[in-house]
């Protein structure tokens, strides 16, 4: 291949992997794996209705899941479903769908019994609440959530009412963590606005003499949720005395990470048209009351740095500048552009979003689900983001911001994002109405794919094709002390001259939830050197590991070593 | 390259008339004075007194008349005298960096001579020593006040280095004392534009505007002043009656404007585009261009044609203020701060700016000093909620948790005053 100049300047400027992907016969990074091929023929029901209810156009999530636990992520698609303002003309359902191992997967939902039907659904957020080391499953919507514990057969029980979490209004997103440290999974679920209980608001016409979907900022805002885990199958709410009962906000992303290192999951919340939340977990006070301390304006990611309330609607958080401290990011509406803060190790953060090209790549762009993650298995933290306009007549008013937007890869290198959708794939020139994005490794190759939730049509399934001739190793960690999923664990391990760390987060995107297992990316490192894994509270315990295998998972065990 | 408003072709003057290099920043109207001008034995005269006194050659008539004709001077004849006649010889020969210090020796024996110090200003600000031609105008006035003549080479020479709020207070005097002349009202009406002045120039411009219906020049000005205030409504009938005489870079740039206004942003930048395309001298079209690409996804752009606004008029308030930001974000402190002070130079106090420099401050260490200026700014406008939602962080960055949370409480209330006035009726 001869090199041009500007084939030097990309490759100076985004990496080898950017240019192998610009040469006319190198694959795609992301192909698109069609229905006809993956056997996922679902589709999402939006209801879109000539009064144009807000629920309508914030649904659906997704999420990767073993749910069976055989080794292969099987996947989950939310539905919408009966509500106040909808009677659907047919019964509607959530999907499950089993991975048959070989590229396609089978609808099991009837079977499994996770089809709801009795609410509309919005996300999903999965976590292992009851330490039996099976996958659980909550949904959340606008009308009751659900709670379906796995029974370890294929089938799953809906628990809701037992469990306590029914949680009526209008949830959107929820994460499993364990703020307490006592080795069980809290559940927070995002609440958005006050949509009213027997009426509801409308914007009246636009300019086409049509209803239109209300920006938010008519709407009040609610307070979220925060349960704790009680050990035995109940949960207790335990937000009131807490900042996050005072705060009216208006939650659609929440990522549970801990942004100080105190060893204590902290939460980081993305409202819409208010200020963002960051929920400091600050233990328990003097009375013995377990506090959160909201602190998003002294830490400057409540507002644009502008000082002005955005849109905010996904979130993450990762480590993405190898400091040691957990960054965050949020994605926002067209013309607010999605802020990328930098964790300056004091409790404050500081946007980076323009010298990473990431605001100039999202002005015209509003985004819903996204994840920060080592596409390629470089080891460099990477970034998907995945978009779409809430109003449906917005070209109507604007030529320049459309409805289906496309989605946006950044590739990390020499310390920087780099936009690179332009040679992730046809699958990127494509226009989509997407929401929920869940990342996860259904072919078990090393290499994350993605699925992304689309409202009022199918989900589309990405299988990555990049990282060739990068090692890595996939990790499962199953807490024995603390909680199963082991969330709030701290990955450190090095190869090839570099040692990078990890924290095992839990939530992020937008209404849903990714593969539970962590791929680490080492280039290629021809070895790995060893791996720590720092267990979360109540053991606290470190476990290093040196004889290590390559390209394939494996499952780390607290206190019980390598399995598998 | 130069740039001047050059309203000639709109105004189907005939012909095509431009301000000379040297006063690039002069405005269309401006053009349309030098044309009068060239019909006149006072022209050549005038350049005597030098570049900025050239656009204004009736008015600095009797301070020409001065120096040919004062029967004190043609008797005198002695050597004080003679440097004077050298200096005025060399500045009408169009020397006048051989003038300067001709006259800067007369000056020296005869400190109080208002011929000499307003024709030394007026070399000055002909090479560019704007500084030097204000102080000597001052001197000059300090020795005839309330010299109209002066008083407009004073204003232009302060126009001409930024200080465009100096030169609107001046002009100000001069519309005064002559406010049928409409070479200084329109100047004025420029700099009140220039400083976000856009109802005192629709104060100055409408009787005007109703004096000479058909003057293009009026029309432009008004129109720009309407719309930058958002009275679309009679903005429109302005920009009407320009288009009505065929399209023009004005027109667009004015359509281009409502439609930023309207946050129709693409529509924008098609006027803009077609705009540059028309006229690319014409001033505010790259900075309103700029903003166009702006909103539309096209950051590199738009600092593109900021730079470009800025190149030929950088006493452009909105490409200095854009770029300022759009340096902030990089974390370029230093570089922001120094448009930003540029546009606080343009327009005095005003507090998107100040609002701007604070947050740098703040950014780069300075809390003390971004609360002392945002308490000031709170001060000027109790619902900048931008600035509470800032001042709420450095009060908390100082530890002034009290203080912080009286600021988050502000912030809470005006978002909720400004909910209140959302749209939405209750349906069932």
């Amino acid at each position: 291949m001869k090199l041009t100049r500007r084939h030097i300047l990309s490759l100076a400027g985004a990496g080898a992997a950017r240019l192998l992907a610009t040469t006319p016969n190198a694959s795609p990074l992301f192909e698109e794996v069609p229905a006809s091929s993956s056997g996922i023929t679902w589709t999402h029901e939006n209801a879109m209705s000539p009064e144009r209810y807000l629920p309508e156009t914030l649904g659906p999530g997704c999420a990767f899941l073993d749910f069976d636990n055989d080794g292969w992520m099987d996947i989950f698609l939310v539905n919408s479903g009966p509500s106040d303002f909808y009677k659907p003309p047919k019964p509607l359902r959530n999907a499950l769908y089993k991975n048959n191992r070989d590229g396609t997967f089978t609808d099991v939902t009837e079977k499994a019994g996770v089809a709801g039907g009795s609410a509309f659904g919005m996300g999903v957020a999965v976590g292992d609440y009851d330490n039996d080391g099976w996958p659980d499953i909550f949904v959340t919507a606008y009308g009751n959530c659900t709670l379906y514990r796995n029974n370890h057969d294929g089938t799953f029980t809906d628990v809701t009412k037992k469990s306590g979490l029914e949680t009526p209004g209008w949830t959107t997103s929820a994460v499993w963590f364990d703020y307490d440290n006592d080795g069980r999974l809290d559940l927070f679920i995002c609440s958005f606005v006050d949509y009213g209980k027997t009426e509801h608001l409308s914007c009246g016409d636009n300019k086409l003499g049509k209803h239109y979907y209300c920006i938010p900022r008519v709407f009040r805002g609610t307070a979220s949720f925060l349960y704790h885990n009680n050990g035995d199958g109940t949960f207790t709410p335990v937000q009131a005395g807490t900042d996050i009962a005072k705060m009216m906000g208006k939650g659609l992303g929440v990522v549970a990470t801990d942004i100080n290192n105190d060893g204590k999951m902290d939460l980081f919340v993305a409202n819409d048209t208010v200020q963002n939340f960051l929920y400091v977990n600050r233990g328990k006070d003097k009375s013995g009351k377990w506090q959160f301390e909201e602190i998003a304006l002294a830490a400057e990611v409540g507002y644009s740095e502008n000082g002005q309330a955005r849109s905010g609607m996904g979130v993450d958080a990762a480590d993405v500048f190898n400091s040691g401290y957990q960054d965050l990011f949020v994605a926002n509406v067209d013309q607010e552009m999605f802020s990328l803060y930098r964790n300056q190790k004091n409790e404050t953060f500081r946007d980076v979003a323009h010298p990473n090209g990431v605001a100039q790549s999202t002005r015209l762009l509003s985004g819903w689900g996204l994840k920060f993650f080592d596409y390629d298995d470089d080891g460099n933290i990477d970034l998907i983001l995945s978009n779409g306009h809430p109003d449906d007549m917005i070209e109507n008013y604007s030529m320049q911001v459309k409805y289906k937007e496309p989605l946006v890869l950044f590739h990390q290198d020499g310390g920087k994002l780099h936009d690179v959708s332009k040679d992730a794939g046809p699958a990127f020139s494509k226009m989509y109405a997407a929401r929920g994005l869940a990342a996860g490794d259904f072919n078990n190759d090393g290499r994350i794919d993605i699925l992304v939730a689309n409202n009022g049509g199918a989900p589309l399934l990405l299988r990555n094709q990049s990282g060739a001739g990068n090692h890595w190793l996939g990790i499962r960690l199953i807490g024995t002390s603390c909680n199963k999923d082991a969330i709030g664990a701290r990955i450190v391990w090095s190869a090839g001259g570099a040692v990078r760390s990890r924290l095992k987060n839990s939530g992020g995107s937008y209404l849903s939830s990714h593969d539970p297992r962590e791929v680490l990316g080492i280039g290629s490192a021809a070895k790995i050197d060893y791996v720590e894994i720092h267990w979360p509270a109540p053991s606290g315990k470190v476990e290093k590991f040196t004889t290590l295998p390559l390209d394939r998972y494996i499952a780390i065990e607290e206190g019980k070593g390598i399995r598998g | 390259m130069a740039r001047t408003r050059d309203f000639s072709r709109v105004s189907g003057a005939g012909t095509r008339v431009a301000c000379p290099s040297h006063v690039e920043l002069c405005s269309y109207f401006l053009g349309r004075a030098l044309e009068a001008a060239t019909a006149t034995p006072i022209r050549a005269a005038a350049s005597i007194i030098g570049c900025i006194g050239f656009v204004m050659p009736r008015m600095l008539w009797p301070v020409l008349a001065v120096a040919l004709c004062a029967p004190g001077l043609k008797a005198q004849s002695d050597q004080t005298e003679n440097i004077l006649r050298q200096a005025i010889s060399l500045h009408q020969a169009g020397n006048v960096e051989g003038a300067i210090p001709k006259y800067e020796a007369y000056l020296k024996a005869r400190p109080d001579s208002m011929l000499a110090l307003a024709n030394l200003g007026a070399a000055y600000a002909h090479v560019g020593r704007y500084g030097d031609a204000i102080s000597e105008y001052k001197k000059a006035l300090a020795s005839e006040p309330g010299n109209a003549p002066i008083e407009m080479n004073l204003a232009l020479a302060y126009y001409k280095s930024g200080q465009i709020d100096d030169a609107a207070k001046t002009l100000q005097k001069v519309h005064q004392v002559s406010p049928a002349d409409t070479r200084p009202t329109l100047l004025l009406a420029d700099c009140w534009l220039a400083m976000g002045k856009n109802k005192e120039v629709i104060d100055l411009m409408s009787p005007v505007a109703e004096r000479q219906p058909d003057d293009l020049a009026v029309a432009y000005l008004l129109g720009t002043a309407l719309v930058r205030d958002n009275q679309v409504e009679r903005g429109q009938v302005v920009i009407d009656k320009i288009l009505r005489n065929g399209d023009s870079a004005e027109a667009r740039l004015l359509l281009g404007t409502t439609k930023l206004g309207a946050m129709d942003f693409a529509g924008a930048l098609q006027d803009l585009t077609k705009a540059v395309e028309l006229n690319p001298k014409l001033p505010d079209v790259y900075s309103y261009y700029g903003l166009a690409l702006l909103r539309t996804g096209d950051a590199a752009g738009a600092e593109n044609a900021f730079r470009q606004e800025l190149a030929s008029n950088p006493n452009d308030f909105n490409a200095n203020l854009q770029i300022g930001v759009l340096l902030k974000q990089d974390e370029n402190y230093e570089g922001a701060l120094k448009y930003l002070r540029h546009a606080l130079d343009i327009r005095p106090g005003d507090l998107a700016v100040r609002y701007q420099i604070a947050s740098i401050d703040f950014a780069r260490g300075g809390a003390e000093q971004a609360r002392k200026e945002l308490e000031s700014i709170v001060k000027e406008s109790p619902k900048f909620t931008e600035a509470h939602v800032t001042l709420a962080t450095v009060y908390y960055r100082l530890k002034r948790k009290d203080d912080g949370d009286r600021e988050r409480a502000t912030v809470a209330a005006l978002n909720a005053e400004a909910q209140e006035k959302q749209p939405g009726v209750h349906v069932k």
